[in-house]
């Protein structure tokens, strides 16, 4: 009964299948992620007061946090000096920061979390079976929904600060910066996936974990403030070898301040640096799939 | 033409003392000391299409590492296998959409969704026809007897209710290669009983090839024919359920009922006395030497009652187990051996 | 856990009239001993646990070179600031207890805690115990990260202050473990009444961030106006961070620092007493239940 790739024939043409094969298809993948939320959102509001309570708490934190930069813009008018990150140019900085961690805190986070401890129970076994991509299996079946209350104050906060900002953008401003969000997205989720699949090697690993968090939260600030003799190196190391500081900065910039001619070249690497994350990433996790050793429960 | 062929297939692993921690794991980058273990040395084995074939052997002898390779879960050392002329674990779609693994103690479906919910989910991943995946479903729900409870969240259900549901997902997209690892660990009797005939009826339906491994011999009397023990990595035995007795069994049972209560002393020179009760006792005597002992207890004593039998399964295989380690401690002696190789990351 | 617990009772069982402090003596040991087996992964987190502070001082940089690198912000130049951000990390490392109330909680929860109303222990102080020696292997091995970090950063202070107010110092550090410790075990002893604590400790956690000083000098919200200072002066959170840390940068000094000292005493005693009322409570209802 099972579908059988023309490719596939000539190889294996010892063997005749005892059914007529199906015509060849293969799983719609937009289909199977719109279950996975349907599933997912289902299991949410089995458990919907705790739901609410992420929502509400997650929300709260967005809300200090706000508080606390308000009250640094009480006693100054930008970040660094004529670098253009002035209150509502930061904000909107700052809605960019929530509107990819929160992407990735609902379509990734739980599922790489979750992907190490598969890896070391053997609980992955299920997802080498089903014949649909592995890494996207493990990468997106499970959605956290309450992630997203925070993807809905970034873009309040994002629309209150673009009005204010002196120059509104432009179309093609607007256009490309949701783009460049998920490259953003695309860069956190590629070194999230990675960190999880050296579970294979090295086994479950809490301190990979607060390595994730303490690399990424590099990427929460504009980069022209890693200056000087250390912060230097750590802007060029954080670009160019682990791009985090791409993720929110290019999206940002291209939002709340006008284009600026050495922008360019940032927004081009940006791309590329995508690209190459997942490329890598991709790498990792296949070569990681070929170590599997299915520990027995 | 074999739907399984198995040819030489090898899988050992190497395990060290993995610690955690990332300071322990940068150590372990420069130091490590393994030690390798064989889960299965080199097996050939060829099943025909329509077969329900029995893997026994004890705990850690490669059944589910056999069972794992078929599946494409994990990649052997040497040797190869194919299944309706895959690699397995090339893990191509195409490959993946023909068979099923099932594992009574790991589950698949969401724990805290009906389990309808993952049905669904499996439906779109096996691309199964709208119209297709409703007839097969209820066809599956009516036989394992579950329409009540589809709805309720797979973690509110019993254990045996739970692998119905397991061998439904399994199931829906008519596989024709199905692997069932230990399918009824942990049920009681009843629910026992319950998948070993739905698995029966089903597998004669659907003329699907289906290997399993079970520590219960009720389930694999009442469903194969063929059985194949694998002990050490090894297969030691592989034909028909009553052909396990003859092969590894040297021995039968000889149970004597005396009239009244007494019973003669000097019985064991006829063989090794089991049991003395009352007027009964069991002896076990040489397969070769029954009729010979017979006649001479006959000759002797009074006799009410006599039987011969063979020795219970259980025994027998456990039987065959420790001769198959025996065999394997002279032959094998780079098994388990802790070998340091420091600075080999 | 339930190991020390077991072999406690163990000896405790061999020599009855043994003296009691030998008893706390030997859990203090047998913690200290589980502790250190980590102390390599030890080390390297709390390294890694400066690397957000480092963000925060280049944030601090940009924003200071904004104002005019002379200027001062609250009463802080530049330096004092990123001092301050260093000696938050110090009164954390005494005030904070992580997991404490979680573990607490839990053990009301699966009815480990019956072993505490049979046996001769008392929760409370055997937690405290525990605690202590979890702290005092921290400080051992995460003296050395402390004094890489601090050393790196020398001139950021301006050097060490008098012998008064290091004293101070000291004692605020000291009473900053008591406020934080009894405070969070009376949290985790809420148990007895909601089974579910975690959005509790949510809360908890997200207040003492903001408003123990962690994030930021207090006094910046002198400036704002409103009632936000004079809230955070009187909830006893300051105690946690800010309040050590000021106390050493100097900016509190003479009769501010006596009745600084005097305040954080008595919510030490304040905490040891709602604790302790806390737990009798707790225990009464939970004997009342029957378990």
């Amino acid at each position: 009964m099972g579908a059988k790739p023309q490719a596939m024939i000539d190889q294996n043409r010892q063997h005749e299948p005892e059914t007529v094969p199906a015509p060849a298809v293969h799983p719609s993948y937009l289909r199977v992620f719109m279950t996975f939320a349907h599933n997912s959102l289902v299991r949410d509001m089995t458990f919907r007061s705790n739901f609410l309570i992420e929502c509400v708490t997650s929300l709260s934190w967005m809300g200090l946090n706000l508080g606390y930069y308000l009250l640094i813009f009480r006693f100054t008018d930008s970040i660094g000096e004529e670098s253009g990150w002035g209150e509502f140019q930061y904000f909107v900085f700052l809605a960019t920061t929530l509107f990819v961690n929160s992407i990735v805190q609902a379509l990734f986070m739980p599922n790489c979390e979750e992907f190490s401890e598969l890896i070391r129970t053997g609980g992955l076994d299920f997802a080498l079976l089903k014949p649909i991509d592995t890494q996207f299996l493990v990468s997106l079946h499970k959605i956290n929904w309450s992630a997203l209350a925070n993807f809905f104050f970034a873009l309040g906060l994002l629309g209150y600060s673009v009005v204010r900002l002196p120059e509104l953008p432009g179309v093609a401003q607007v256009l490309l910066y949701p783009g460049y969000v998920a490259c953003g997205v695309a860069i956190m989720y590629s070194l999230m996936i990675t960190l999880a699949a050296t579970s294979v090697w090295l086994g479950r690993n809490q301190s990979l974990y607060n390595f994730w968090f303490y690399i990424t939260n590099f990427s929460r600030y504009p980069m022209e403030i890693y200056r000087g003799p250390i912060g230097g190196p750590l802007q060029w190391v954080f670009t160019f070898i682990v791009p985090v500081l791409i993720v929110v900065n290019v999206p940002a910039r291209l939002m709340a301040k006008p284009l600026e001619a050495q922008s360019w070249p940032l927004a081009v690497f940006g791309l590329a640096a995508a690209a190459g994350s997942l490329w890598f990433s991709r790498w990792i996790f296949t070569t990681a799939m070929g170590s599997y050793r299915s520990a027995s429960s | 033409m074999a739907i399984i062929e198995i040819e030489g297939l090898a899988k050992s692993y190497r395990i060290y003392q993995k610690q955690e921690g990332l300071l322990a794991a940068v150590r372990g980058l420069f130091h490590r000391s393994y030690r390798d273990v064989q889960a299965l040395r080199g097996i050939d084995l060829s099943v025909e299409s329509g077969e329900f074939v029995a893997f026994l052997g004890p705990n850690g002898a490669g059944k589910t590492t056999t069972l794992k390779l078929l599946s494409g879960v994990i990649t052997p050392t040497s040797g190869t296998a194919r299944v309706m002329g895959h690699l397995p674990w090339r893990r191509e779609n195409a490959y993946r959409r023909r068979f099923a693994l099932v594992m009574g103690q790991k589950n698949q479906l969401w724990w805290d969704l009906p389990a309808q919910e993952s049905f669904r989910l499996h439906q779109q991943i096996y691309c199964i026809e709208p119209a297709e995946f409703d007839r097969r479903r209820d066809e599956l729900v009516d036989l394992l007897g579950v329409q009540t409870l589809l709805r309720q969240p797979v973690r509110e259900l019993s254990l045996g209710e739970r692998m119905k549901m397991e061998l439904i997902a399994a199931l829906l997209h008519s596989p024709e290669v199905l692997f069932l690892d230990e399918p009824t660990i942990g049920l009681d009797v009843i629910a026992q009983h319950n998948i070993q005939s739905f698995l029966r009826h089903y597998q004669q339906v659907r003329k699907m090839t289906v290997l399993l491994t079970s520590h219960y011999m009720k389930d694999v009397a009442a469903l194969c024919r063929r059985v194949v023990i694998i002990a050490h990595g090894r297969i030691i035995y592989d034909g028909s359920l009553s052909g396990i007795v003859d092969r590894f069994s040297g021995h039968k049972i000889i149970t004597l009922i005396f009239p009244g209560n007494t019973v003669p002393h000097g019985l064991g020179q006829f063989g090794e006395v089991l049991e003395e009760q009352g007027p009964k006792v069991k002896l076990r005597v040489d397969r070769g030497g029954i009729a010979q002992a017979l006649s001479a207890i006959l000759d002797r004593h009074t006799i009410e009652d006599v039987s011969v039998e063979d020795p219970p399964l259980e025994e027998v295989i456990a039987e065959a187990f420790s001769i198959a380690a025996e065999d394997l401690s002279d032959g094998a002696p780079e098994d388990d051996v802790p070998s340091p190789l420091a600075g080999q990351g | 856990m339930a190991d020390f617990h077991s072999s406690m009772h163990g000896s405790a069982a061999a020599l009855p009239r043994r003296n009691p402090l030998h008893t706390w003596w030997t859990i203090l040991r047998i913690s200290i001993e589980e502790r250190l087996i980590y102390r390599g992964d030890f080390a390297l987190g709390t390294l890694m646990r400066f690397l957000p502070l480092l963000t925060q001082i280049f944030l601090w940089a940009a924003i200071y070179q904004a104002v005019h690198p002379r200027e001062t912000i609250a009463g802080y130049s530049y330096h004092e600031m990123v001092a301050y951000y260093l000696l938050t990390q110090i009164s954390r490392a005494f005030s904070s207890m992580p997991n404490l109330a979680s573990q607490i909680a839990l053990q009301i929860r699966n009815g480990e805690i019956k072993k505490y109303l049979i046996q001769p222990v008392d929760l409370i102080g055997f937690m405290f115990l525990m605690r202590v020696a979890h702290k005092l292997v921290y400080y051992v091995v995460a003296f050395a990260p402390f004094a890489l970090v601090f050393f790196l950063c020398r001139d950021f202070f301006s050097g060490w202050p008098d012998a008064t107010t290091m004293a101070a110092y000291l004692a605020s550090l000291v009473m900053a473990f008591l406020i934080g410790y009894f405070l969070e075990a009376t949290l985790g002893l809420v148990g007895f009444w909601f089974l579910e604590v975690s959005s509790l400790l949510f809360i908890y956690m997200l207040f003492t961030f903001f408003f123990s000083g962690h994030m930021f000098p207090l006094d910046m919200l002198e400036e704002l106006g409103g009632p936000w200072a004079t809230i955070v002066r009187v909830i006893p959170l300051q105690y946690l961070a800010y309040f050590p840390a000021a106390v050493f940068l100097g900016k509190i000094q003479g009769a501010d620092l006596a009745w600084g000292l005097a305040m954080q005493l008595f919510w030490v005693l304040f905490f040891i007493g709602l604790c302790r009322l806390t737990y009798y409570l707790g225990v009464r209802r939970y004997s009342g239940y029957g378990g």
